[in-house]
């Protein structure tokens, strides 16, 4: 028996750590085959369904290997994951249990984004110069110093008692924009550095995939220094992992960039260099030309083409108009410069940002696509590359490392061929470990009858309707998704007339916010867009339904999709089952993932959307996800929802 | 053109009333996976839901894309559900109802059953009679394994 073998088994170090443990044959073969991915520094490809305990199937093996390595050096291991809740349940929960059961005394470190840590220059800084501070901001600040005099990692996750969201955030943390970095009077003490410098030494470091290729796109200063030293790669939620690395191996030019400049250096006048009015005006000037340029697009935030919209004379001026005002404030903090530290950091940012501003003006370049979106305040340009499988398979190539991307969801029609062709991953083993979920007896997936086409006036109407009994059946754990802001506020302005239940709308507040309340209030049904649901982690019994208006298709109208698309038609691909599917199919497989995550859990899926049904690619759908019980009649899913409810009033 | 009728006789002991519901789906996944366009014609609404719902929970393997008259596409699914004349041409007809449908001789295949149950295998022996009556060309055919897999 090897020693993964050994871990596992009915007499193993996971049935001494973990009461009531039994062997899965399914985590056994994963934890298999990412040994031997790491011994022969191969690439892993695996589906885990919900449930399987792919975590402990990487973990095991990593730090077995970390462990014996014959006298030599342990391997060292970075293992990347989705998100920061994730980040802290692997280093904080997962991660000590396997330490404990191997009995291994491996180095942990936790790293987490720049904007995590406490910037004790930014503070000292803020200490100077703050404004009016309101009631709440006052208070949190308070908080903020007292913390910020005993913490020994400086993570702003231990301030339990500063909420999220707060405003003096901002005021405290560094950005690579305004870091002072080398220059920087306090980087003896910094919190960032001490956490990179400790990832670079630990045996196994806990990061997320937007750090993850930040470090390999060196879109950082001091990066490029964890990946050529690690031999494990392990991606948890893999599926996310394209998209990240696009967006890190592109360009962006943001307005809240430029603000953030302009109100440093207006805080720079105001404190330090207060002879030069000139920064103050400049700034202000500047200012105002970004927030223009904001109002001439659409009030909701949108995407769209950045190369159609250029040549157009009302843009192409606003935009002109940046950079004139970008160019002056530039001109005047070269002035100042040497000054102090703060005003040179200003003036790199300047040369950085008109930098970019170049990039974002010059729209004709090829296999790059131009796109903006835009937030209530802000517009951001994005210059992505169309691919990045070969930048990435290069970097896998030169690392000596094995590589494992693992998550519930990577298959499409039981193929990874569109995740690995994503990435340019070649020669990767596969495996694919169905769900122990009975599916078929937890849930179930409804397709109702009769649905309006899309563009029909009746479609708000039909669709409360549809969602009014199962609403009444659930008692409230339910979430209503929507591809479109405008339909979710249709259904949302009918809804409130008719039913009782208290609603919760995306946009009237934040969105973790809005998942206390949907959590705390039995009632309360939550109306979102799709993309909400994607990381969203509620506890099982209460959401028992989710109704989605649309197959979660991309829009047509997004530029990256459009420029992917023309892209692979170029290449004689079709676009639609290369591209549009999958990413609807991965989608989808994630929302039931919500849906249902434990072994009790039960759940409905409601798609308001019979192209499932009468579309010869609804089959690869079907295929793709989990065996729920279908139907299409809405009768069926009440009933199991009424039956659910009643369980669980019952149980408590 | 000449149309041809094929009752599918239920064997005796597929007594259940909706066994032949079951054999039409298969008949439908038979052409559709020939790429022949279906219409099903139900008696009435309810009939009409109760196929939708047997398609709609096959086996994703075997899935087949359908409509109910009155959603779906312009000019309906592979497969088209209804108890109401149809609107489209297609080759191939389903008939699940007690009579043969006037607009029968459009189509230049139908699939009529001949159910185990005596009231019901009697309407079949006048629709039988009523096929040859027009001049369509008829034939009968056992239930046999290659045809609920293939």
């Amino acid at each position: 028996m090897t020693p993964v073998e050994h871990a596992f088994s009915q007499s193993g170090l996971l049935a001494k750590a973990i009461a009531g443990y039994s062997p899965r044959q399914a985590q056994i073969d994963m934890a298999l085959e990412v040994h031997e991915a790491i011994n022969n520094q191969s690439s892993l490809i695996v589906e885990a369904g919900t449930g399987t305990g792919k975590t402990f199937a990487y973990l095991i093996p990593a730090l077995l290997a970390n462990k014996a390595s014959d006298g030599g050096e342990g391997k060292k291991v970075i293992i990347s994951t989705g998100t920061k809740n994730l980040q802290e349940q692997l280093f904080h929960k997962d991660l000590p249990l396997i330490r404990k059961a191997l009995a291994t005394n491996a180095q942990m470190a936790l790293l987490k984004g720049r904007s995590n840590y406490l910037c004790l220059y930014r503070l000292d800084q803020y200490k100077q110069s703050r404004g009016q501070l309101d009631a709440q901001a006052l208070s949190d600040f308070v908080n903020v110093q007292t913390w910020a005099t005993s913490t020994i990692s400086g993570d702003i996750g231990e301030l339990v008692n500063v909420p999220e969201g707060s405003t003096v955030f901002p005021f405290i943390t560094s950005t690579v924009d305004n870091c002072l970095a080398k220059d920087c009077p306090n980087i003896k003490e910094c919190h960032l550095v001490n956490a990179r410098q400790k990832a670079i030494d630990a045996d196994v470091v806990v990061v997320n995939h937007h750090l993850f290729f930040a470090d390999m796109a060196l879109k950082d200063t001091g990066f490029g220094e964890l990946i050529p030293k690690t031999d494990v790669v392990i991606f948890d939620e893999a599926h996310q992992i394209a998209d990240i690395a696009s967006e890190y191996f592109g360009e962006a030019l943001s307005t809240r960039l430029l603000l953030d400049l302009c109100s440093d250096v207006i805080q720079i006048y105001l404190t330090t260099l207060t002879d030069v009015k000139q920064l103050g005006k400049a700034a202000e000037k500047l200012q105002r030309t970004c927030q223009e340029f904001r109002l001439l697009f659409n009030h909701d935030p949108e995407r769209g083409n950045w190369r159609e919209k250029l040549p157009q004379p009302q843009f192409s001026k606003a935009f002109a108009d940046i950079k004139t005002d970008l160019d002056f404030l530039y001109q005047v903090i070269k002035l100042c410069v040497s000054r102090n530290e703060a005003i040179d950091n200003c003036f790199d940012r300047a040369v950085e940002l008109l930098a970019k501003y170049e990039i974002m003006a010059k729209v004709d370049i090829f296999g790059i696509s131009f796109w903006y979106e835009t937030t209530r305040r802000h517009v951001v340009l994005h210059q992505t590359p169309l691919s990045i499988a070969e930048k990435f398979s290069e970097n896998i190539k030169n690392s000596n490392a094995g590589w494992v991307f693992t998550s519930a969801t990577l298959a499409v029609n039981e193929s990874f061929d569109h995740f690995s062709e994503q990435l340019g991953i070649k020669h990767a083993a596969q495996l694919l470990l169905d769900s122990p979920f009975d599916y078929a007896k937890q849930s179930q997936l409804i397709v109702p009858r009769y649905l309006p086409q899309p563009h029909h006036n009746n479609r708000a109407q039909a669709l409360v309707n549809i969602a009014e009994p199962l609403i009444k059946a659930s008692a409230g754990a339910c979430f209503m998704l929507f591809t479109s802001y405008r339909m979710m506020h249709l259904v949302a302005e009918i809804l409130a007339q008719t039913i009782d239940n208290p609603l919760l709308v995306q946009g009237t507040m934040g969105k973790r916010k809005l998942l206390e309340e949907f959590e705390s209030n039995t009632d309360a049904v939550l109306l979102a867009t799709a993309s909400f649901w994607e990381g969203v982690d509620v506890r099982g019994d209460k959401l028992t339904c989710v109704i989605i208006d649309k197959l979660p298709f991309a829009s047509p109208d997004d530029p990256l999709l459009q420029a992917r698309s023309e892209d692979n038609k170029r290449q004689g691909g079709d676009p639609f089952a290369d591209i549009q599917l999958p990413q609807a199919v991965i989608a989808l497989k994630q929302g039931v993932g919500r849906l249902i995550r434990d072994v009790k859990d039960k759940g409905v899926l409601v798609i308001c959307d019979d192209r499932i049904v009468n579309r010869p690619y609804g089959q690869v759908f079907l295929k793709s996800l989990p065996d729920m019980r279908r139907s299409r009649n809405i009768d069926s899913a009440a009933t199991f929802l009424a039956s659910i409810s009643a369980e669980r009033s019952h149980g408590e | 053109m000449q149309t041809h009728v094929i009752f599918t006789l239920m064997p005796d002991d597929a007594t259940d009333e909706g066994a032949h519901l079951v054999q039409a789906c298969l008949q439908a996944a038979h052409y559709f996976r020939h790429n022949q366009r279906v219409f099903i014609y139900t008696q009435n609404q309810a009939d009409a839901h109760q196929i939708d719902e047997l398609l709609w929970s096959f086996d994703p393997d075997s899935f087949i894309p359908h409509n109910l008259i009155g959603e779906g596409p312009k000019n309906g699914a592979a497969v088209e559900i209804s108890w109401q004349k149809p609107t489209s041409r297609r080759p191939v007809l389903i008939n699940l109802t007690s009579q043969v449908p006037d607009f029968a001789g459009q189509f230049s295949q139908i699939i009529d059953f001949v159910p185990a149950n005596e009231a019901l295998k009697q309407q079949a022996r006048d629709r039988f009679r009523t096929c040859r009556q027009w001049g369509f060309q008829v034939d009968t055919q056992a239930v046999h394994a290659a045809q609920s897999t293939s």
